[in-house]
C-alpha cells in the first residue's frame, strides 16, 4: 500500500489532538536513575597510554577494536570521555600515538589523521591521507622538540605538522611492489628512517631529509633467510632520542630473550633468558627504564634497569585467563625509585588495573561491550516465601502431619522474624554510615511485584554474566574457555524459580561454525554455578534446537536437538521424559531454514526419536535470499482475542502459534528492482498463510512478529526513505473454534490487513514491549543510530487506520491515518542516556501488569522500566499519602465530634 | 381553592406538580416523589395516590376535590376564621362570651351516609391508582428522549430510577392490592396496574439496550473467551 500523498487538514489537527491525549509519558526530572541505569563500555582494547605528561595525572587513553577512544580515570576506572567512531573498517584504529598533550591517531586503515586534546577530548584537527593501505607512523622530533609526524603507508611516506595536521611532504617508496614497508623511525637526526623487507630475501633501510624528503641513502644489505619472522620488543621513551639499548627477542611463543646492544654498535649481549614467558613490555620514567615480564606462572617479573634487580610485582588470581596484552607505566616515587602500574588486558576482554604490591585497583568488564543474547529470570523467593510455598506446593498425607507441617512452618517464620527484627536493632545501633546496603548474590530474593530480575549476559568472547536489574551490578562471572571467535549462542531456560526445592536451571548451546560441533554449558542463573547435571554428548553437528513445553519429574522443560542428520537428542533425558515424548511424538513438529539453499523444511517427530519431513518451500536463491525469520514468542500472552468494532461487533484475531513471518531481500540490488519480501508460514504445515512483496524497497528489515501482527522495516529505494509496514491477520467475525488451535485443521485463511508508513529515521533494532497477561497496550522499542530508544504505540501501526473518519472508528478510537510517523522526543525512554550503537533489545514481564522490564544492549547497557499503558495498578510516586491519611482522619474525627454535640443538644433539647 | 379546607394532599402536591410538570428538572420530581411516598406510606392511602401521581393525575385530583368540595363532602372542617360572621352570630345567639371549642358548630352535621357518589369516587381513585404508571409512560418517554444516548452520570442516574421504580411497584403489589380492595374492579385494576409497570420496565430495558448497556452483541462477552488450547508443538529456526 502506498501512503497518500497529502492528508486533509481537519484529519491532521485530529491526529494531533489525539496523540496530545494519548501520550505524555516521558520521565519527571525526579525520576531520572531511578529505574533505569546505564552502563558504557569500550570494548577490546588495542593500544593503550597512560597520562605522563604530568605527575600527577590520572588520565589512561584507549583505542578499542569498537573504534573507540577512551579516556580513563586510572583510580577509579571510571570514563572521562568516549569518541564513538563508525562501525566497520571505516572507523578503524590503526594507531594511537600519545606525547604531552595531543593524541595522534591514524583512523579507518590510512584514511584519517587525528589529532586529539587529551585534556578534554576534543579534536584538534583532522588530515586527509593518500590512499593506501596504512603500515606504521612515528613522532619526529628535531633537537628535542616533537614537530612533525611522519606516517608510512604501503606504497608513500608522507610528514606531517604536528599542530595543524598540514602536509610538509609526501614521497612515493621505492620498488613499493616488492617491498613490504613495516616501520618507520626517527631517532632525533635529521633523517627519518624507513624499514622494509623483501620476503625470503633481504631487508632494505631508506633514509629521508627531513626537509624536503630526500633520499638521502639507501641500504640494502641486510640478508633474511627462510622463514625468519622475529619480533622483536623496544622501547624508544622519547622520539627526539635513540631507543634504549636493550630489547627483547621472541625466539618462540613462549620464549623471550632480553638483549643488550653494546655501545660499539655491533655486538650484542644476553642479559637473562625468560624462557615461559607470554607477555614482555617496557616502561620509562625519567631516566629508568622498567621491563615487564609475564610468565605464565601467573607472576609478573619486573626488571629494574640500572640495578638489574628482578622483584615480583603482581600476582594474578583468575589463573585461568590468558593475559594477551600488557601496558606498563613507571613513574618515580619520592625516594626515587621506581613505581609501576599495570594495565593487563586478559583474554576475556577484562581490563584490570594492578597497583605495584599487586593490588588490583579496579577491572573493567569490556566483554559486555559485546553481549550476543540474555535472558532474564526471577530471581528466588526469600526462605520465608519458598516455606510457604513448599507448604502448600506438596500434596497433603493426612491431617496430622498437615498440623505439624503448618506448626514447624509457622515456627520458621517466627525465627526469621525475629532474625529481621534482631539485624534492624543491631543496624540502628551501628553507625549510619557502616550499614552496607549493597546487593550480593546471598541478599537476593524476589521482590514484591518481582521487578528486580537476574539479567544472564552472554557475550562474544563467551563469558557469561549475572548482572542484577535493579543496581546493574555484576553478581557472578564465568568465562568458558576454548569458544571459538565466531560461535553462535543460544541460550535456553529450562527451569525457571517457580520449583522451589529445584534450582533454576540454563542452558546455554554453544556451536563452533567451523566444524559445526556443538556442546552444552548447564549452569544455574542465579549463582552462575556450572550445574552438576552431565550434558548430552553431542557427537554431530548440531543444526537447532528446540525447547518443549514438557517438563521432567525434576519440573525442567525438555530441549530437543536437532543434529545432521535430522535425528533428535533430549535433554535431560531420562525415561519419564522418553516416555512423554513417545506419546507427545506425532504433535511435534519442527522447522529448519537453510539460507544459503533458500529452503524451508518442516519435520515431524518419530517415536524413535528419528523424524519425517513433511513439508518443503524453496524460495531461489538467484531471485532472493532470506534473511531472518521469527515466530512468536512462546511466553506472549494475548489476552484479547479479538478487536471490538464500532458496531460492537467483534473482529476476531488470527492467531496462529505456529505462525513465522519469514523475510527475504532481493538479491538484485538495483533499486528498481530491489524487493523486500515477508512470507507468513504455517511452521507445522508449511503452508503459506500470506506474502507481502515490497517493490523498491531494500534491507537492512527490522521486524517484529507477535500476537497477530507483523510489523516491519525497510528502505523504500523509489523515494528514499525508511518506511514501516504492518501486517495484521484476522479471522473474520466468526470464529471458525475457540477452543482449541490446529494448524492441521484450519480451512479458511485470515483476512490480512496491511498499510504503510514513513518514518523519518533510520532504526537499528525493534523489539515489542511484554507484559504478564498482556492486557496492557502493546509499544514497539525502536533503536534508533542516535543512541535513543523510541516508544511507538502501536497503536499508531494498525492497518485499520481510516482515511476518512466515520462514526465507527471513532468510537474504535481508531486515529484517522497520516503517512508520517511522528517521532516525539518524550517517546525516547532513555531521555539523555544515549545506548551507543543498540544492537538489541530484550523486553521481559514484571509482577506488574503495566510494567514491562526493557534492557538495551550494544556498545552500552541500558536498563530501564515502560508503562504502555501507563502505572494503572500502582499508586503514582507522588501520591499525597499525608494529605489523603490526614483527611480521613479529620473527618474522622469531625464524624465523632459532631455525634457527640449533637447528641448533647437532642438531650438539652429533651429537657426544655 | 377555598382557604378553608385543610387537606394535606391539596395543601404541596397541586403546587409541586405544576411547577415540575414544565419544567425540566422532572429528576429532582422524581426523587422528590419517591421520599415523598416513603414517608406518607403508613398514612392515609388518598395522600399516597395524590403524590405518587404524575401531572395529568395531579390535576385530575384536584378536579376530584374541586367536586367533592362542591358537594360538601367533609367529613370534618376546621372553622379557623373568627371574623367569620356566621359564627359571630351563633355566638351571640348562645351564652354570650363562651367559647367553644374550636371546630365547634352548632348547625346539624350534614349527613356522611356512604352516597352513590363516594362509591363512584372510591371507584374513580381506585383507577387512578391503577392507570398511574401508564399515565408516567409518556413523560418518561420524554425524559428518554431529553437525555439521549451517552453514556455518563445524569442518564445512566436516570434510567437506574426508570427501571427501579415500576420493579419496586411490582413488589409491593400486595399493599397496592390493599388499596384497591374496596374497588369492584379490583383485579382489572391490579392488572392495568402491573401492566402498566412492566410496560414501565420495559421502556427502562430499551433504554438501557438503545445506550448500549446490554450485554447483547458478541463484543460484550468478548473478555470470557479463554485462547485456544493448542495442539501442536513446534520449534525451530535458521540452522545454526
Amino acid at each position: 500500500m502506498k501512503p497518500p500523498a497529502k492528508m486533509s487538514k481537519p484529519t491532521s489537527l485530529f491526529v494531533i489532538f489525539f496523540s496530545l491525549f494519548v501520550m505524555s509519558e516521558a520521565v519527571f526530572e525526579d525520576q531520572v536513575g531511578k529505574f533505569d541505569w546505564r552502563q558504557q563500555y569500550v570494548g577490546k582494547t588495542l593500544f593503550a597510554h597512560f597520562d605522563s605528561h604530568s605527575q600527577s595525572s590520572k588520565k589512561l587513553f584507549l583505542a578499542t577494536d569498537k573504534n573507540i577512544f577512551a579516556s580513563f580515570n586510572s583510580r577509579t576506572g571510571d570514563l572521562f570521555w568516549r569518541h564513538v567512531d563508525k562501525v566497520g573498517p571505516e572507523g578503524t584504529i590503526d594507531i594511537l600515538l600519545l606525547h604531552g598533550q595531543d593524541a595522534l591517531m591514524v583512523v579507518g586503515g590510512g584514511r584519517l589523521l587525528r589529532s586529539w586534546d587529551t585534556n578534554m577530548g576534543g579534536l584538534n584537527w583532522e588530515a586527509v591521507l593518500d590512499t593506501g593501505s596504512f603500515q606504521a607512523a612515528c613522532f619526529v622530533a628535531i633537537q628535542d622538540t616533537v614537530k612533525h609526524v611522519a606516517v608510512l603507508k604501503k606504497a608513500v611516506i608522507s610528514l606531517h605538522y604536528l599542530t595543524n595536521g598540514h602536509q610538509k611532504w609526501v614521497e612515493n617508496l621505492p620498488d613499493s611492489d616488492t617491498v613490504q614497508y613495516q616501520a618507520v623511525y626517527s631517532g632525533g637526526e635529521e633523517e627519518v628512517y624507513v624499514l622494509g623487507v623483501v620476503p625470503n630475501s633481504h631487508l632494505t633501510i631508506i633514509a629521508y631529509s627531513l626537509e624536503d624528503g630526500e633520499i638521502i641513502k639507501q641500504s640494502l644489505d641486510l640478508e633474511v633467510s627462510l622463514g625468519f619472522q622475529p619480533v622483536l620488543v623496544s622501547s624508544q621513551p622519547h622520539p627526539a632520542r635513540s631507543p634504549i639499548s636493550e630489547f627483547f627477542l621472541q625466539l618462540g611463543p613462549d620464549h623471550h630473550v632480553l638483549l643488550q646492544l653494546n655501545a660499539d654498535g655491533y655486538t650484542i649481549a644476553a642479559l637473562r633468558d625468560f624462557q615461559p614467558a607470554f607477555l614482555v613490555s617496557f616502561a620509562t620514567t625519567g631516566e629508568k627504564t622498567v621491563a615487564a615480564v609475564m610468565t605464565p606462572k601467573n607472576e609478573t617479573v619486573s626488571l629494574q634497569k640500572k640495578k638489574k634487580r628482578f622483584n615480583n610485582i603482581c600476582f594474578f588470581k583468575d589463573s585461568v585467563v590468558f593475559p594477551p596484552q600488557l601496558y606498563v607505566h613507571a613513574f618515580l616515587k619520592k625516594d626515587d625509585s621506581v613505581g609501576y602500574r599495570v594495565l593487563v588486558q586478559t583474554q576475556d576482554h577484562a581490563l584490570t588495573f594492578i597497583q605495584q604490591p599487586g593490588r588490583v585497583v579496579w577491572t573493567r568488564e569490556e566483554a559486555l561491550a559485546d553481549v550476543v543474547t540474555m535472558e532474564m529470570v526471577d530471581l528466588p523467593l526469600t526462605g520465608t516465601q519458598a516455606e510457604l510455598e513448599g507448604e502448600f506446593g506438596k500434596k497433603a498425607d493426612g491431617l496430622f502431619p498437615m498440623v505439624l507441617k503448618r506448626l514447624s512452618s509457622q515456627v520458621i517464620l517466627l525465627q526469621v522474624w525475629l532474625a529481621h527484627l534482631w539485624k534492624l536493632f543491631y543496624e540502628a545501633r551501628q553507625p549510619h554510615g557502616q550499614v552496607k546496603n549493597e546487593v550480593t548474590i546471598e541478599t537476593l530474593s524476589r521482590d514484591e511485584f518481582n521487578l528486580q530480575k537476574m539479567m544472564v549476559m552472554v557475550t562474544a568472547s563467551g563469558k557469561l554474566f549475572g548482572i542484577d536489574s535493579k543496581s546493574g551490578s555484576i553478581l557472578w562471572k564465568h568465562y568458558l574457555e576454548n569458544v571459538q571467535p565466531n560461535a553462535v549462542f543460544k541460550l535456553i531456560v529450562q527451569r525457571t524459580t517457580a520449583h522451589f526445592p529445584h534450582p533454576p536451571q540454563c542452558t546455554l548451546l554453544i556451536k563452533d561454525k567451523d566444524t559445526g560441533l556443538a556442546s552444552l554449558h548447564v549452569f544455574n542463573p542465579i549463582f552462575g554455578r556450572k550445574s552438576h547435571i552431565a550434558p548430552p554428548a553431542l557427537p554431530r553437528p548440531i543444526l537447532q534446537s528446540l525447547l518443549l513445553p514438557v517438563i521432567d519429574q525434576d519440573y525442567a522443560k525438555v530441549l530437543l536437538l536437532v543434529d545432521d542428520q535430522y535425528k533428535v537428542t533430549a535433554f535431560p533425558s531420562t525415561k519419564n521424559v522418553l516416555q512423554q515424548l513417545q506419546e507427545m511424538a506425532s504433535s511435534i513438529f519442527f522447522y529448519l531454514i537453510r539460507s544459503d539453499q533458500g529452503n524451508l523444511s518442516g519435520f515431524r517427530l518419530r517415536k524413535d526419536l528419528s523424524t519425517e519431513r513433511i513439508w518443503e518451500v524453496v524460495l531461489p536463491t538467484e531471485v532472493q535470499k532470506i534473511v531472518a525469520v521469527n515466530g512468536k514468542r512462546p511466553n506472549e500472552h494475548v489476552h484479547s482475542q479479538g478487536r471490538v468494532m464500532g458496531d460492537r461487533s467483534v473482529l476476531y484475531k488470527y492467531l496462529n502459534p505456529n505462525l513465522l513471518a519469514v523475510v527475504t531481500e532481493s538479491t538484485d540490488a538495483h533499486p528498481e528492482r530491489a524487493f523486500v519480501g515477508v512470507f507468513l508460514v504455517d511452521g507445522v504445515t508449511g503452508r503459506i498463510i500470506h506474502e507481502a512483496v515490497q517493490r523498491k524497497a531494500r534491507g537492512p528489515v527490522h521486524f517484529v512478529h507477535s500476537e497477530n501482527w507483523v510489523v516491519y522495516e525497510y528502505w523504500n529505494t523509489k523515494s528514499r526513505r525508511n518506511e514501516f509496514s504492518v501486517l495484521e491477520l484476522f479471522e473474520g467475525t466468526e470464529l471458525y473454534n475457540s477452543t482449541v488451535f490446529s494448524s492441521l485443521d484450519r480451512p479458511h485463511l485470515p483476512q490480512v490487513l496491511q498499510q504503510t508508513y514513513i518514518f523519518p529515521s533510520p532504526i537499528t533494532t525493534m523489539e515489542a514491549t511484554l507484559t504478564e497477561k498482556g492486557i496492557t497496550s502493546r509499544h514497539l522499542l525502536v533503536g534508533l543510530p542516535s543512541g535513543a530508544i523510541l516508544s511507538l504505540p502501536k497503536m499508531f501501526l494498525d492497518p485499520r487506520r481510516p482515511e476518512v473518519v466515520t462514526e465507527h472508528s471513532r468510537e474504535e478510537n481508531l486515529i484517522p491515518y497520516a503517512p508520517e510517523m511522528p517521532i516525539r522526543t518524550e517517546w525516547f525512554i532513555n531521555y539523555n542516556q544515549t545506548v551507543a550503537r543498540v544492537k538489541g533489545i530484550y523486553t521481559a514481564p514484571s509482577g506488574l501488569e503495566s510494567t514491562c522490564l526493557v534492557v538495551a544492549y550494544g556498545l552500552d547497557i541500558y536498563q530501564t522500566r515502560v508503562y504502555p499503558s501507563k502505572q494503572f495498578d500502582v499508586l503514582k510516586d507522588d501520591y499525597d499519602y499525608v494529605l489523603i491519611s490526614s483527611v480521613l482522619l479529620a473527618l474522622f474525627f469531625a464524624t465523632m465530634i459532631s455525634k457527640r454535640l449533637a447528641q448533647v443538644k437532642l438531650l438539652n433539647r429533651a429537657w426544655r | 381553592m377555598s382557604d378553608r379546607i385543610v387537606d394535606g394532599v391539596r395543601k404541596h402536591t397541586p403546587s409541586i406538580l405544576l411547577f415540575f410538570d414544565e419544567s425540566p428538572f422532572s429528576l429532582l420530581w422524581l426523587w422528590l416523589s419517591t421520599e415523598k411516598r416513603k414517608q406518607i406510606k403508613s398514612e392515609k392511602i388518598g395522600i399516597i395516590l395524590y403524590i405518587a401521581m404524575a401531572s395529568p393525575g395531579g390535576q385530575g385530583g384536584g378536579a376530584v376535590s374541586t367536586r367533592g368540595a362542591g358537594a360538601r363532602r367533609m367529613k370534618w372542617a376546621l372553622e379557623l376564621s373568627l371574623g367569620n360572621a356566621r359564627g359571630r352570630g351563633d355566638r351571640q345567639s348562645n351564652q354570650g362570651d363562651v367559647m367553644y371549642p374550636i371546630g365547634y358548630s352548632d348547625k346539624p352535621v350534614p349527613d356522611t351516609s356512604i352516597q352513590e357518589t363516594d362509591k363512584n369516587l372510591v371507584e374513580k381513585r381506585c383507577w387512578d391508582v391503577a392507570l398511574g404508571p401508564l399515565k408516567q409512560i409518556p413523560m418518561n418517554l420524554f425524559i428518554m428522549y431529553m437525555s439521549g444516548n451517552t453514556i455518563s452520570i445524569f442518564p445512566i442516574m436516570m434510567v437506574c430510577m426508570m427501571a427501579w421504580r415500576p420493579i419496586q411497584a411490582l413488589m409491593s403489589m400486595s399493599a397496592t392490592f390493599k388499596l384497591l380492595e374496596n374497588s369492584n374492579q379490583q383485579w382489572l385494576q391490579g392488572l392495568v396496574y402491573s401492566v402498566g409497570n412492566l410496560l414501565g420496565s420495559a421502556l427502562a430495558i430499551y433504554k438501557c439496550q438503545s445506550m448500549g448497556l446490554l450485554p447483547t452483541h458478541s463484543s460484550d462477552w468478548l473478555a470470557f473467551i479463554e485462547p485456544p488450547q493448542r495442539m501442536e508443538i513446534m520449534g525451530g529456526g535458521m540452522v545454526l
